[in-house]
């Protein structure tokens, strides 16, 4: 061993009363010596590169943890996750799973009591006003402890070793305990370097609570998986990664509240072939956001109707509405007293020692001892308070005082204890830090079952005790030391969320989302192309001395306004405006490229792009979230400058197209068409379809001279791509009638409004609700492609009484527009509205 | 003593609605101080369910899915409900001969005793009434000396309150928080009794939220229009020796026989008489159209 591979443990020293690897004496533990061996034998420079490796895979896997509240660009941020696990032997962890068990069937007796006969309350074993001054509390389900399966069926705490060796519980989590999938990703990855680490460890495993999980939902669903979902808060949420996760391994679809609706008492998943009965949720929103009809009103994410269909006995939940009410550390000083009433036990677990204020006594000693206490209100619902009283001067203490004066039923104090710290690696050093296990506990049947495993955080450094997701650090697999478990069967693990191959079953959101990214990708691709052809011909206007170039310019100026119906754009009618416009176009043409407020302005539509892009992240290959993000961050960097050249307005114009691009590629290889890639290609032609007719309508119906003509023609055909295509088909030069032709009824060139049209008309065909006969979304597609096969060009190029303007052409786009205005809006209601099913 | 009450609510849309889900309490309770004789509600356009049931006070509640395209929806509650005149003058008698001093009151309310324990209900902030500021509990305390006796401190309080508070409508709704009502000292009847529970909260005493209505008699030698009145909101306090006691600080009285009880929570949001969840991007209106008359 070199001198600089025994560095990594000589700066390591604890403050703490208990240190997890070393004893008082600075011995090793005897169960650390294999990993303090492997460790120094393994070195700085291997530890690096495991730690690399575990960044990769980490990121590889796209496992974040959004912070709210921090800029746009930085709220994914990468989970992080220590090459060093946390170990504890079989001896200490069966105590704590026997605590565990026992905890959470105390907490299940409460739950039932509290939406039941409330005894706890009668007898005076919990003073009522820990429950009613408590706002997780929930008076909507006041009787529901008497229904069958009103259970706590899931349960996480979190423990941390105290002075005396001994695990204690520090907090209890019963809504949507969180953390599960992150342990699990944690484990997989460790599994990657943990091989070549530490090759001769027996360690517990996890795939037996996750098998027990999928028992817990089959019973509550009555073995039908798919009247089960996972309620996600949606993409946004914190922990979004997770809910993607966990909605994979357990085989249940992951749904937002808008995917749900109830009626007839219960609750039923939207999906494209209607709307399906589902018995069972697996939350991950909490309490009071369910159901906005009976809980918080403003809810964006529940589902009106929920309580109903719970009180209906039509719906189970893990965890029912009502679990906030435990998370309540108001319940501490009590829970031995709970534990003696019920089951006649002492309670196995220790917890912190916590002072109720609501009693006189207690009361009097806390204010007497306060400068060692943490003084912490019962109810985290909503905002957690906690006061270090030791950090406190006196006009604090005395402020504080006060506070838990006005309301000492809400308040507890609490001792302040000094918990374990573990080896961690970091900056080249091993250092002790303070951490805390999340561990988590299931009901099965008629007992509980703890996970052999869980999540470890540890604190964010060396010298502070905060340990919260929420405020980043990193993480450390948890090992539970003893015999592995046979595997009776391979379990796989995809990041992919659960859903169904199948179009009919495709949740409604997600089928809509979809719709509307081909929607946007299409329109964003169109616009940016739009602009990016007029912006050049801006800067080669002047080398051409040709008066009628002006004509064309001002063509392809009102086109843009049109295309992007930001009027009055170009069209402006106010005399000094428009003359303004005329002498500088890249004034009107730079808010329609960078301003985001504009709606219609490219900024504006890839906004649009990026929220449903987000929306369906979870369908999509890994490449196709990575370009995204480039693209994303690129065109935010470029919108911010102040100003730029014509030129690199074009580069970056260049680059966004190309970006997007890939980017349709990659959706449209990441899917099956029975995935939902049908709903996606209907929604980029339908978008392409309108947008064609907007440019032939404001680019074609007039009659120019010749020359303008020709610029025009030539603009229609560059602005989409379409030159080199037209020139294969028609070995002529530009006329009017070829272009017309070409662009809205060849039957092969696959950007014509025919080709769309026809290929619309076959993907209709797919969809769920399709008939024999046309429905009322085929119908005006059927129309606007019957219009388009028996027009003829040369009755088409007829000119109006006046010689200026095509008004066959004219008509024919107006009627076009209308067919495919009725066909969104009629596809939209078959399909997404689901409100007369 | 009986009274016919109609009670129209409309909610106004701005597009069409075509899916709302609804919770209507329109229902009044019967109780021992009033019974309900006969109710009908009448819903339109039609409900494709109802459901009916109690919430943890006792409230009839109905849920109701609306399914059908419609820019107005309007719910009509008709009862007749029967004002049991004796057990109440036989309540407000005991008040004078049980009430027990503040002081008293706050010791039992502080302690365990079962029998006041479902009180404890009403002694905690909630999301419309919030726990009052130190310049609010010393305007209440001027009414609560500690030997003082509570039921005649609270008829003091809510004269004070009939006294410095000044009815103006239009100035305030139910969201308006309690600290500006007792800035402007205006309001309406659900300000003063919204009030007035927030203060006796804050002074550690259990106030509820009661909804209902109210008989008008019109001036002399007038006909009262139909529909003119208004729904009405007082307050109730628990007095650990007698039980609940009812205040009306908007009109200076004990309520006797010419109030009517819809329903009573810890705010106006547990019993709100209609409240809906849309799928509609607009907004709506609402509007209201109470008539209560004296059968002869």
């Amino acid at each position: 061993m070199g001198k600089a591979v025994n560095n990594m443990f000589n700066t390591y020293r604890s403050e703490a009363s208990f240190d997890e690897m070393f004893d008082k004496d600075k011995k090793i533990r005897p169960h650390w010596q294999y990993l303090y061996d492997k460790l120094l034998e393994a070195g700085n420079e291997t530890l690096k590169q495991k730690q690399a490796e575990i960044d990769w895979h980490l990121e590889d896997n796209g496992v974040t943890y959004n912070i709210y509240n921090t800029p746009k660009d930085s709220n994914n941020r990468p989970w992080s996750l220590d090459p060093i696990p946390f170990i504890v032997t079989e001896e200490d962890w069966s105590k704590v799973r026997c605590g565990l068990k026992q905890r959470a069937k105390l907490f299940n007796l409460i739950f039932k009591d509290i939406y039941g006969e409330q005894k706890l309350l009668k007898e005076n074993i919990i003073p009522a006003e820990v429950i009613f001054g408590h706002k997780g509390y929930c008076l909507e389900v006041f009787d529901f402890g008497f229904k069958e399966n009103y259970d706590l069926n899931f349960y996480a705490a979190d423990l941390a070793r105290g002075p005396n060796g001994n695990f204690w519980v520090i907090n209890d989590r019963t809504q949507a305990p969180s953390g599960l999938g992150y342990a699990i990703e944690n484990r997989l990855t460790m599994n990657v370097v943990s091989n070549e680490l530490y090759p001769n460890i027996d360690t517990r495993k996890l795939f037996v609570f996750i098998q027990e999980f999928k028992n817990l939902i089959n019973e509550l669903c009555g073995s039908q998986m798919d009247k089960a979902v996972l309620l996600t808060p949606g993409p946004h949420n914190e922990t979004y990664f997770e809910h993607a996760f966990l909605s994979s391994f357990l085989e249940i679809n992951l749904v937002q509240g808008n995917d749900l609706l109830s009626k007839n008492g219960s609750l039923w998943l939207k999906s494209l072939s209607g709307l399906k009965k589902i018995n069972t949720i697996l939350r991950r929103l909490d309490d009071r956001y369910a159901d906005p009809l009976e809980l918080k009103n403003d809810s964006q994410l529940g589902t009106s109707g929920l309580i109903e269909a719970v009180r209906q006995d039509n719906l189970k939940m893990i965890n029912p509405i009502g679990s906030a009410i435990l998370e309540n550390i108001g319940l501490n000083p009590f829970m031995n007293a709970i534990a003696d009433y019920f089951l006649d036990e002492e309670l196995i677990l220790p917890q912190i020692a916590t002072w109720w204020c609501g009693q006189k006594k207690e009361l009097e000693y806390v204010f007497e001892n306060m400068s060692s206490l943490i003084i912490k209100k019962i109810d985290r619902t909503e905002q957690i308070e906690t006061y270090f009283c030791k950090k406190l001067d006196t006009q604090g203490i005395v402020e504080l005082k006060e506070k838990v004066l006005q309301n000492p039923t809400q308040y507890i104090a609490q001792e302040e204890i000094s918990f374990s710290t573990t080896p961690y690696y970091h900056n080249d050093h091993i250092e002790p830090r303070n951490a805390v296990i999340r561990a988590f506990v299931l009901k099965q049947e008629k007992e509980y079952s703890v996970m052999n495993g869980g999540l470890v955080r540890v604190s964010t450094s060396k010298d502070t005790f905060m340990v919260s997701s929420q405020r980043g650090g990193t993480s450390k697999d948890l090992w539970i030391l003893g015999k592995k478990e046979e595997l009776d069967r391979v379990v796989n693990y995809n990041h992919i969320p659960h859903v169904d191959i199948c179009i009919q079953n495709i949740p409604t959101l997600q089928a809509e989302n979809l719709y509307w990214l081909g929607r946007y990708l299409a329109r964003s691709i169109i616009t940016a192309r739009f602009i990016r052809y007029t912006v050049k011909k801006l800067t080669n206007f002047y080398r051409f001395e040709n008066p009628s170039s002006k004509e064309a310019q001002k063509v392809l100026e009102n086109t843009l306004t049109h295309l992007t119906m930001t009027y009055p754009g170009f069209l402006e009618k106010d005399k000094e405006k428009a003359l303004q416009l005329d002498q500088n176009p890249m004034l009107e043409i730079n808010q329609l490229i960078k301003d985001k407020h504009k709606q219609g302005s490219l900024t504006f539509t890839i906004s649009m792009l990026s929220n449903t892009s987000i929306n369906v992240k979870n369908l999509l290959a890994m490449e196709s979230w990575k370009v995204y993000d480039k693209l994303d961050k690129e065109w935010n960097a470029f919108i911010q400058k102040p100003s730029h050249t014509s030129r690199t307005t074009l580069s970056e114009l260049d680059n966004l197209l190309i970006y997007l691009m890939s980017y349709k590629e990659l959706v449209d290889e990441s899917m099956f068409k029975e995935q939902g890639l049908l709903l996606f290609d209907i929604g980029f032609k339908i978008e392409s379809s309108l947008l064609l007719i907007s440019q032939i309508r404001s680019m074609l119906c007039l009659k120019l001279d010749k020359s303008a003509t020709y610029d025009t023609l030539e603009a229609i055909l560059n602005a989409s791509e379409s030159f080199n295509a037209y020139r294969a088909s028609y070995k002529s030069s530009l006329l009017q009638e070829n272009v017309i032709e070409f662009l809205l009824l060849n039957p092969q060139f696959p950007k014509s409004l025919t080709f769309l049209t026809n290929a619309l008309l076959k993907e209709f065909k797919a969809l769920p609700k399709s008939k024999t006969y046309l429905t009322t979304y085929e119908e005006p597609i059927f129309k606007a492609y019957t219009t388009l096969k028996l027009a003829k060009v040369s009755q088409i190029l007829q000119l109006g009484e006046d010689g200026t303007i095509y008004k066959n052409l004219e008509g024919i786009l107006s009627e076009l527009t209308e067919y495919f205005i009725e066909a969104t809006n009629e596809l939209s209601k078959t399909y997404f509205s689901h409100y007369d099913e | 003593m009986i009274y016919n009450i109609y009670h129209e609510t409309s909610f106004n849309y701005e597009g069409i609605v075509s899916f709302s889900h609804n919770l209507a309490r329109l229902k009044p309770k019967s109780n021992k101080y009033q019974k309900l004789l006969d109710f009908s509600m009448k819903v339109t356009p039609h409900p494709y369910e109802i459901y009916d049931f109690y919430d943890i006070f006792h409230n009839n509640t109905s849920h109701m899915l609306i399914r059908e395209p419609h820019e107005k929806f309007t719910v009509i509650g008709k009862s007749k409900v029967e004002i049991l005149t004796s057990t109440i003058e036989e309540k407000i008698a005991t008040c004078k001969t049980n009430s027990i001093t503040y002081e008293a009151a706050i010791k039992r309310i502080t302690l365990f005793s079962p029998s006041d324990l479902f009180a404890k209900l009403f002694l905690f902030d909630s999301e419309l009434i919030p726990k009052s500021s130190q310049k609010i509990r010393e305007y209440a305390m001027q009414s609560f000396h500690p030997k003082r006796d509570l039921f005649e401190a609270t008829k003091e309080f809510m004269t004070r309150i009939y006294e410095d508070f000044e009815f103006v409508a239009g100035f305030s709704d139910v969201t308006t928080p309690i600290e500006k009502i007792f800035e402007a000292k205006q309001g309406v009847c659900q300000d003063f009794a919204q009030f007035a529970i927030s203060a006796l909260r804050t002074i550690g005493l259990p106030a509820r939220y009661m909804s209902g209505y109210i008989e008008t008699i019109p001036p002399k030698g007038k006909q009262k229009l139909f529909g003119t009145d208004a729904s009405h909101a007082w307050f109730s306090l628990y007095i650990p020796s007698i039980g609940w006691v009812d205040f009306d600080p908007t009109n200076n009285l004990i309520p006797r026989d010419q109030h009517i009880l819809l329903g009573y929570g810890r705010d106006y949001y547990d019993i709100s008489p209609l409240k809906g969840v849309v799928f509609s991007s607009g907004e709506s209106e609402l509007e209201v159209k109470v008539d209560v008359s004296r059968e002869d």
